[in-house]
């Protein structure tokens, strides 16, 4: 069922030029829109995933661990936390982070005990 | 957990306190990796307490920094000593802070960068045979068939900041952004720079090493022999 053209110009606000106001060009463009927004929901989870990696990559830097280690032992330990809250603790937490890196490096048998002390 | 006594009467708003629990938490080692100084988040000293405070759900909504999070005034100062450095694992390391890689409140999008001096600028060696056969090339006219070559030793003696600037620009975005933080490096040629006042830390220690230089060379060359 197409949408009628009053919705169209709706969807075309700030648009350039007479795509915004005629309804012939403006249904080109809010069609390209309306598949630019189907992509780009998809490329956000990707984007977002790629920018709590970095981050969380930068929180055990700061510890002396890789993030591909650090996620290493989090999955041999079975611990569930996802990206998003490991790059928010590593933001916001930083003694509870400390507290997750030092762990894993105890579990992976590169510190001897697990309050943090490196080998 | 407490603010240590010499911090405690000096830090009074809440968003100061995020840079007194990261210098109480971190040693002089990690001094040189503090987060920026304000937030756009409410955040505490005392573990647990941000997510309370904050209102709405932290730990599941990604940061996403304000325009005062990521303003020049909050940034941090370093200083790397280039003298007897090896020009590509400086530069790396003068990349990762001015793009910001090096702290967990990194933004590709935003300038959550670092400003990096380099001071010694015409002491930075190469290996190998670079110094002679490392070219640079230069346009000079506009023209076809106008342009010059210097080797490094050559542009060393006439400019060696743009011997830094140009290895750390190769490693920086290209875009507006990378225009934008490349000035973020400040390179000097003698030991004297112009940014005392900033009072920038010194992470000239941080610069990496080839394996065979560095703190694991006796095992690697047991096991080269073996």
């Amino acid at each position: 069922m197409p949408i009628n053209r009053q919705k169209i110009l709706q969807l075309a606000s700030g648009f350039r030029g007479r795509a915004r106001n005629c309804i012939k060009i403006a249904r080109m463009r809010v069609e390209k829109g309306l598949q630019h927004a189907y992509v780009g929901r998809k490329l956000k989870k990707r984007y977002w995933r790629s920018v709590w990696i970095q981050r969380i990559n930068a929180g055990t830097r700061e510890h002396g661990m890789s993030y591909s280690g650090f996620i290493t032992g989090l999955k041999e330990e079975n611990v569930q936390l996802n990206r998003k809250v490991l790059s928010e603790l590593a933001m916001n937490e930083p003694f509870s982070f400390k507290a997750l890196v030092d762990q894993v490096r105890f579990m992976r048998g590169l510190s001897k005990s697990p309050s943090g002390q490196q080998q | 957990m407490a603010l240590t006594g010499k911090l405690a009467g000096q830090v009074p708003c809440i968003t100061e306190r995020r840079v007194a629990t990261r210098i109480a938490f971190q040693g002089s080692r990690l001094a040189a990796r503090v987060a920026p100084v304000t937030r756009s988040r409410v955040t505490s000293p005392i573990v647990c307490q941000a997510v309370a405070e904050y209102k709405g759900d932290l730990l599941n909504k990604s940061y996403y920094p304000t325009g005062a999070d990521a303003a020049n005034v909050n940034k941090r100062w370093y200083v790397i000593d280039a003298e007897g450095q090896t020009l590509g694992r400086l530069a790396t390391l003068a990349a990762t802070y001015i793009r910001g890689k090096h702290l967990p409140t990194y933004t590709p999008s935003m300038d959550m960068g670092a400003y990096v001096v380099v001071i010694n600028a015409d002491k930075v060696a190469v290996t190998g045979k670079k110094s002679s056969q490392k070219t640079y090339f230069r346009h000079v006219n506009g023209r076809p068939g106008s342009y010059t070559v210097e080797t490094f030793t050559d542009l060393q003696k006439r400019l060696p900041e743009r011997i830094i600037e140009r290895a750390v620009k190769g490693m920086l975005p290209k875009g507006a952004l990378g225009r934008n933080i490349r000035l973020h490096l400040k390179v000097f040629r003698g030991a004297k720079h112009d940014h005392e006042a900033q009072k920038p830390q010194d992470i000239t220690k941080e610069i990496s090493l080839k394996p065979k230089n560095g703190p694991g060379a006796q095992v690697l060359a047991a096991k080269k022999a073996a």
